[in-house]
C-alpha cells in the first residue's frame, strides 16, 4: 500500500483529502504544518506528498524545495487555492494562484492542483503522479 | 456755470450768441458814429467850398454891382450848390433866393455844425472882402439828403451784421456739433468700460488734436484692458481646467484604490473559501458515490455539490477580478480578429431584436493583449449591452478606432480606442461610479454575480489598457477602452510579433 502525506494548515482539507484517499486505497497520513512534515517524512517512509502552499512559518514552496533535495524519490503534489496575503516575504509579484502553483512547479512539484477540487480529480492526479493503475 | 446741464452744442451756441449781443451793439454804434461822420465831413466840405467859391465870385465880379447878376449867381447856389437859401446881406439890404419853402425860423448870422437849429439846415456865412461893399453870403444847405443817406448805410449794415450773426450761429452749432460728436462717442466708450464692456472700439476721428490725442489714450487704455481682461479670463479658465483635470484625477485614484482594496479583500476571501470548498465537495461526492441511485438524500447532496461548484466558479470570477490575469500572456495581437471572433460567438446569445454593427478603421496597428482575455471581454461587454437592451430593440455598435492625437483620458496617444456602444437603458452616475467593483449588480437577486465588469476591468488592466465608460439614462451607454498603440521598434524587438 502506498503511502501519502497531507500537509495543510486547515484541518478540514486534510480530513477531507485523507478520507477520499483512505477509500481509495492509500495510506494517508496528515500533519498540519512543513515543520511536521519533515519529521513525519523522516519517521516513516513516504510515496506522496500533498502540500498547500500557502501555510505560516515555512510556506509550501519552501517546504517543496527542501523535501526535492533531502527526500528525492517522493513524488509530489502541490494544492492551493489563490489568494494574495501572506506572501509578500517571500515571492513579492506571485500573487495569484497561477502563480504559486507555478512556484510549486519550479521547485520541483511533480504536479500541481487548484483548490477547490473534486473526488475524482484527487484521486486521478494522484494516481497520474504515483503511476496509473497502481491503485 | 456747474448747474447748468445744457447739451454741448446748446451751450456753445448761447456763448456765441451773448458774445455777438454784446459785441455787436457796440460794433453798430462804432461804425455808425464813423459813418455819419465821414457824411458829414463830405457835406460839410461842400458847402464850405461852395460858399468860398461863391464869395470869390463875388468879390472879383462885378455881381454886388448888378442886382440882376446877385440874383443870377443866388440862384445858382440853389440851382447848382445844394443849397435851399441863399442870401446876400449888405447895409439892411438883403437879396434872397430860396427853394421851397426851408422852415428857417432865424436865418443866423454865424456857422452852426452839421444837424445843428432843428430844421434840416447847415448854415454858412461868410463875408465878402471888397473894396467898395461890405457885404455878407449867408447861404443854407440842406441836409436831408446827407441824412437819409446815412439813414440808409445805418440800415445796410443793420441787416449785413444781423446776417453776420445768423451765420456765426448756425456755423458755431455745426461746429459745436461736430466737437461734440467725438465726445460723446468718447463718453459712450468710457461709459461701456465702465459698465464693464470692453469690446467697443473707439472710431473716433476728428481733427482736433486734444480730443484725438484723448481718443488715442482711451482706446490704448481699453486694449490694455481687452489685454488685462483676456488674461484674467485665460488664467480662470486654466485654473478651473486644472482643477477639474485634479479632480478627475483624485477620482480616478480613489477609484483605483477601492478596486486594488476590495480586491485584495475579494482574494483573500477566495483564498478561504477555496479552502472551505474542498471538504465540501469532497465530503458531498464521496457520500454520494455511498448513496444508492434512487435515495433522498442522493439528490440534496447533488444540489450542494452543485452549489460548490457555482461557489467554485464564482470564486474563480474573483481571483480574475484580483489580478489573475496578471498572468496573461500577452503579445502583438489583432484587435479586428477578436472582433470577429467575439461577434462569431455573440451570434448565438444574441437575440434578433438587436441589431449588431461595426465601425472598424480601415488600419488599425496591433497591441500587446491576449486574444482569448481580449475575446472573453468583448463577450463580457457585449452581454451586458444586450441585457441593458432585453426587451426591446436596440443596436449594439462595436467600434475599432486609430487616435493618432487622442483629446481626452489618461491614455497617452497615440492609442487605439475599443468601444461598445448600446442603445439600452443606460445607467445614473451612482451606478457608472461603482459599475467596475466586484459584486455590483444592477440585475436582481439570483440573475448573476455581478463580477462580469469587474473581471472586464481586470483583464484591461492586465493589458495595460485603460477602461472607461459614458452611459445617459434612457439613451444608452458606452465604454471605451484605450490601447496604447505600439510603435515600431516594439514590434521589431518583440520575439512574439516576428513569429507572428
Amino acid at each position: 500500500m502506498q503511502s501519502i502525506l497531507v500537509v495543510d494548515d486547515e484541518p478540514d482539507v486534510r480530513d477531507s483529502v485523507k478520507y477520499v484517499l483512505d477509500r481509495a486505497g492509500y495510506s494517508v497520513r496528515t500533519v498540519e504544518s512543513a515543520m511536521d512534515a519533515f519529521a513525519e517524512l523522516a519517521r516513516n517512509p513516504t510515496d506522496l506528498l500533498i502540500t498547500d502552499i500557502i501555510m505560516p512559518q515555512i510556506n509550501g514552496v519552501e517546504a517543496i524545495e527542501s523535501i526535492r533535495k533531502t527526500y528525492p524519490s517522493v513524488r509530489i503534489i502541490a494544492i492551493s487555492g489563490g489568494g494574495n496575503f501572506g506572501v509578500t516575504e517571500y515571492h513579492p509579484t506571485a500573487i495569484t494562484t497561477t502563480a504559486y502553483l507555478a512556484s510549486a512547479e519550479k521547485a520541483g512539484a511533480h504536479l500541481v492542483l487548484t483548490k477547490p477540487f473534486e473526488s475524482d480529480e484527487l484521486i486521478r492526479s494522484v494516481e497520474k503522479v504515483l503511476g496509473v493503475g497502481h491503485a | 456755470m456747474a448747474r447748468l446741464r445744457a447739451t454741448f452744442w446748446i451751450y456753445v451756441t448761447a456763448c456765441v450768441v451773448l458774445v455777438h449781443l454784446v459785441l455787436l451793439p457796440a460794433l453798430f454804434y462804432g461804425m455808425g458814429y464813423v459813418i455819419r461822420e465821414s457824411h458829414e465831413d463830405l457835406f460839410v466840405d461842400h458847402a464850405r467850398t461852395f460858399s468860398r467859391v461863391l464869395a470869390d465870385e463875388f468879390e472879383v465880379g462885378v455881381a454886388l454891382d448888378s442886382q440882376t447878376r446877385t440874383e443870377d449867381l443866388l440862384d445858382f447856389a440853389i440851382t447848382h450848390g445844394g443849397a435851399r437859401y441863399a442870401e446876400l446881406y449888405e447895409q439892411g439890404r438883403s437879396t434872397r433866393s430860396v427853394y421851397g419853402s426851408p422852415d428857417i425860423k432865424t436865418p443866423r448870422t454865424t456857422d452852426l455844425s452839421f444837424g445843428q437849429g432843428g430844421d434840416d439846415i447847415y448854415f454858412v456865412v461868410r463875408p465878402i472882402v471888397h473894396a467898395l461893399h461890405h457885404a455878407e453870403l449867408r447861404l443854407g444847405f440842406d441836409e436831408q439828403p446827407t441824412q437819409e443817406r446815412i439813414q440808409i448805410a445805418l440800415t445796410r449794415m443793420f441787416w449785413l451784421l444781423a446776417v453776420y450773426l445768423g451765420v456765426a450761429i448756425a456755423i458755431a452749432i455745426i461746429l459745436s456739433h461736430r466737437l461734440s460728436r467725438p465726445i460723446q462717442r468718447l463718453q459712450a466708450v468710457s461709459r461701456a468700460i465702465s459698465s464693464g464692456d470692453y469690446t467697443r472700439a473707439l472710431n473716433v476721428t476728428t481733427g482736433i488734436r486734444e480730443l484725438h490725442a484723448l481718443a488715442v489714450d482711451l482706446e490704448a487704455m481699453r486694449h490694455e484692458l481687452v489685454g488685462v481682461n483676456d488674461r484674467l479670463e485665460a488664467k480662470i479658465k486654466e485654473k478651473e481646467i486644472s482643477e477639474v483635470r485634479r479632480e478627475e484625477l483624485q477620482k480616478q485614484l480613489r477609484h483605483r484604490q477601492r478596486l486594488e482594496t476590495v480586491g485584495t479583500l475579494a482574494s483573500g476571501v477566495a483564498h478561504e473559501i477555496n479552502n472551505v470548498l474542498v471538504p465540501i465537495m469532497l465530503f458531498t461526492d464521496t457520500a454520494l458515490q455511498d448513496l444508492p441511485p434512487s435515495s433522498a438524500p442522493r439528490a440534496n447532496l447533488e444540489r450542494v455539490l452543485a452549489a460548490a461548484r457555482r461557489a467554485k466558479d464564482i470564486v474563480k470570477k474573483i481571483l480574475t477580478f484580483s489580478r489573475e490575469l496578471g498572468e496573461a500572456k500577452l503579445a502583438l495581437i489583432d484587435l479586428r480578429e477578436v472582433v470577429a471572433e467575439a461577434l462569431h460567438l455573440f451570434s448565438v446569445l444574441a437575440p434578433p431584436t438587436i441589431e449588431i454593427r461595426t465601425e472598424i478603421d480601415q488600419s488599425i496597428p496591433l497591441v500587446r493583449a491576449d486574444t482569448t482575455l481580449a475575446v472573453h471581454l468583448l463577450i463580457n461587454l457585449c452581454t451586458n449591452a444586450y441585457q441593458a437592451m432585453e426587451g426591446a430593440k436596440g443596436t449594439l455598435t462595436i467600434g475599432l478606432k486609430y487616435q493618432e492625437q487622442a483629446d481626452e483620458g489618461r491614455m497617452p496617444r497615440p492609442r487605439i480606442e475599443f468601444s461598445v456602444r448600446d442603445t439600452g437603458r443606460g445607467m445614473d452616475a451612482a451606478t457608472v461610479e461603482r459599475i467596475f467593483e466586484p459584486f455590483f449588480t444592477t440585475r436582481s437577486v439570483g440573475q448573476g454575480a455581478g463580477l462580469g465588469l469587474s473581471v472586464v476591468h481586470g483583464i484591461v488592466e492586465s493589458f495595460g489598457a485603460s477602461i472607461t465608460v459614458d452611459s445617459k439614462l434612457g439613451v444608452g451607454t458606452t465604454f471605451r477602452i484605450f490601447f496604447p498603440a505600439v510603435d515600431r521598434l516594439e514590434i521589431i524587438r518583440d520575439p512574439v510579433a516576428l513569429v507572428v
